[in-house]
């Protein structure tokens, strides 16, 4: 599914906006491009903001006693037009067909291109091996790294149908990541535990 | 041949030993200390035993704040990744690797270790076919002593090397001893490698005896018959029911030489001047010595020390404390050595004699008699060599013959050690083909040059750290023999060391029961076995 399309790239991530004001893709979430040659780029989404459109204008607000919420957005259609949502998400790999690569792509995707959702059988092909997580670890400024790990780790599990074999795989990666810090490893695994 | 993979070796060195780490799926507690492992590496395959095992983590963070809850998620994401286990591995003998097409035969046996391998080479389980090759295959020099704790394939203990040098055989009190002094006597006797001499202090071996698990045992001479002669030291032992005594030994005061009484000194209560008293004794009546000494009336004491030169109170203590000497019941005023020569006679047969002590179970009883009858085997085996030198014909050479001795502290103590007869045989090794099984609880009061000179130790359970000093004593690698040497359990396990295996082992002992008792006597109802019999009983016929 079309999500949003591209407005900044470079080689470690890609910054899309939404097409739908407020509805960008799930932080963690897999979404995917393709770049000029047809091949497949995977990008995982580590931010969203939410603003005006000129930089140079803050939105104000707009809520009275008796509007609020859903409601100022009634009462200011206009709203959708002035704001914008946009999302950043980290370049973890790409495919020319059948075989995915879980590395940086020698090109990013390219700008004005649309960024899609991955379907369920994206997911399953992509995560099948987990060393993307590495590239997810040095990235995602200003979102620590591994609350993105975090989010993605879930949003995989709930798409691939709480499979907890994948689970325990990728915890498993996790932990020889980050096996000199203990402390950031048990962030992540405190957070992923399937039964907490 | 396929192995279960433990680990990888990943650090180590010449010295220290190997570090491998374990595998997630292996479990620390599948494992010992003194396990048999075998490393593949590139080229050779190393015959190790784990010396240690260790819990590591990559973290300190971890060990200081282990995870909360014990969640099993979390529990099984940090083993194998963050918290592991790793062993050390000290390899022991090396191979040439064979690959799977070549005979088992045609393998080129183990030698002793010179490289380690290289990083990442696999540790793996010894299979039974490891064994096989380290220990060989039950055969008629190779006994089968026990299984390791993991596994039934029997361990062999090479008996040629056995009785070619003096072994030790120790443990606390219930650790099994004395079942595996009689499995070791009954795997030589069946040999027919060497013949025994046994003094049986503790009535142990020639009768039947309960164990410790209210079972009823058979003792040697129900399960070899004829080929034991059993002299003991009581004719009232022949008496009782199902104890059948060959000869009765007797000891003459003839027989007597000062040093067997020296030993004694504590014992019978002997100051410093009885040596030299006993010198004058001697110089004076040769062999009768003790004899007349403990026949002189006060006068004749007298007279004799005014002629001699000797102090009269100091000769009438020594009467008095040699007299207990003379009142043991098997000490004679005069006694041939005929009745020793015999037994020596009867070993040259094949014979295994054991020396039954009965109810004269003291300390001097036990010194007395193994000292005398000791010396004069050694003195007719000495001759026979020196025999045997001169006329270099093979049936001129004597049988091996091991000498078994419980209690060894007591012959073998660092005082006395030097004076007796058995300090004497540990030292001269098998020059004259006499050799030693030294039993005993208290192997830190042996005599530590004695201790390094044993050839194969056999150790169950020891606590004291004197004790497991003194079996240690002289063997390579004891801090980490020491650690096999600590994990033992009480019964039935014991760490075998030594001449007659090719590395240190546990084992779990073979029970001693009716599978035994057949495998033993099997081998006399073939007809070769008959034959032999026959042979043993009456001699070989003059061709």
């Amino acid at each position: 599914m079309k999500i949003g399309e591209i407005i900044a790239t470079e080689t470690t991530s890609l910054v899309a906006e939404s097409y739908t004001l407020n509805h960008p893709p799930a932080l963690g979430s897999l979404v995917w491009a393709s770049d000029e040659s047809g091949r497949t780029i995977y990008a995982i989404v580590c931010h969203v903001t939410t603003g005006g459109i000129d930089p140079s204008r803050r939105p104000i607000r707009r809520s009275t006693e008796n509007t609020s919420d859903a409601g100022v957005y009634r009462e200011h259609p206009e709203l959708v037009h002035t704001l914008r949502t946009e999302f950043r998400a980290l370049l973890v790999g790409w495919s020319d067909g059948d075989r995915i690569t879980q590395s940086l792509p020698s090109q990013p995707p390219l700008l004005h291109y649309t960024v899609h959702t991955c379907s369920e059988k994206q997911v399953r092909a992509f995560t099948e091996e987990s060393y993307y997580l590495r590239l997810l670890l040095n990235g995602g400024e200003p979102v620590p790294p591994e609350q993105l790990i975090v989010a993605n780790l879930r949003e995989t599990y709930l798409c691939r149908g709480r499979d907890d074999a994948w689970l325990r795989a990728a915890a498993k990666q996790i932990a020889r990541l980050l096996k000199d810090d203990y402390e950031r490893l048990m962030t992540i695994l405190y957070a992923i535990d399937p039964r907490s | 041949m396929s192995r279960k993979r433990l680990g990888v070796v990943v650090e180590g060195a010449f010295n220290a030993g190997l570090t491998a780490r374990l595998d997630p799926g292996s479990c620390t507690e599948d494992l010992r200390i003194g396990d048999f492992v075998t490393i593949e590496g590139e080229r050779n395959l190393y015959f190790s035993m784990i010396s240690d095992i260790a819990l590591r983590s990559t973290s300190p963070g971890l060990v200081a704040d282990p995870p909360r809850g014990m969640s099993p998620f979390i529990a099984d994401t940090l083993s194998g990744t963050n918290t592991y286990a790793t062993v050390e591995v000290r390899p022991m003998l090396m191979m040439g690797k064979a690959d799977d097409h070549t005979f088992v035969e045609d393998i080129t046996p183990p030698e002793t270790v010179r490289t380690i391998p290289m990083h990442f080479s696999t540790l793996c389980e010894a299979s039974e076919l490891d064994f096989h090759i380290v220990f060989g295959r039950e055969d008629a020099s190779h006994f089968a002593v026990g299984t390791p704790l993991t596994m039934e394939t029997p361990i062999c203990l090479d008996l040629n090397r056995l009785v070619e040098r003096s072994n030790g055989i120790f443990g606390q009190t219930g650790t099994g001893k004395s079942f595996l002094v009689r499995l070791l006597l009954c795997g030589i006797i069946k040999s027919g490698l060497a013949v025994n001499l046994i003094f049986d202090m503790h009535d142990e071996y020639a009768f039947g005896k309960e164990s410790e698990d209210k079972q009823w045992v058979k003792g040697l001479r129900h399960l070899f018959g004829s080929r034991i002669l059993i002299y003991s030291l009581e004719e009232a032992a022949a008496a009782r029911a199902g104890r059948s005594v060959d000869v009765t030994l007797k000891i003459g005061l003839n027989q007597f030489e000062p040093e067997d009484v020296l030993l004694l000194a504590e014992e019978l209560n002997l100051r410093a001047t009885a040596e030299p008293t006993i010198g004058l004794l001697q110089d004076q009546y040769k062999e009768r010595w003790l004899q007349k000494l403990l026949e002189m009336s006060p006068d004749e004491i007298a007279l004799f020390c005014e002629s001699r030169g000797a102090h009269p109170a100091t000769m009438g203590a020594l009467q008095r404390n040699l007299k207990r000497i003379a009142r043991r019941p098997y000490v004679l005023k005069e006694a041939p050595f005929s009745v020793i020569d015999d037994m020596v006679a009867a070993l040259d047969q094949g014979k295994h004699v054991i020396l039954h002590f009965g109810r004269q179970d003291t300390t001097l009883d036990h010194m007395l008699v193994a000292n005398i009858v000791t010396r004069r085997v050694r003195q007719l085996y000495r001759r026979k060599v020196e025999r045997y030198e001169q006329t270099q014909k093979p049936a001129d050479k004597p049988k091996p013959l091991v000498i078994t001795i419980e209690e060894a502290h007591k012959f073998l103590s660092p005082a006395i050690s030097r004076q007796t007869i058995f300090g004497t045989i540990a030292r001269e090794l098998r020059k004259y083909h006499v050799t030693l099984m030294v039993v005993d609880q208290r192997p830190g009061g042996i005599d530590t040059e004695i201790l390094s000179q044993l050839g194969t130790r056999i150790t169950g359970k020891l606590t004291d750290e004197r004790d497991i000093e003194g079996v240690l004593m002289g063997v390579a690698n004891r801090t980490f023999l020491r650690n096999a040497l600590n994990s033992l359990n009480t019964r039935q396990q014991i760490l075998i060391t030594g001449h007659a295996v090719p590395m240190p082992i546990v084992l779990r002992t073979r029970p001693y029961d009716e599978v035994f008792y057949k495998d033993m006597g099997s081998s006399d109802l073939t007809p070769e076995g008959v034959k032999k019999d026959l042979t043993d009983l009456f001699g070989s016929r003059p061709e």
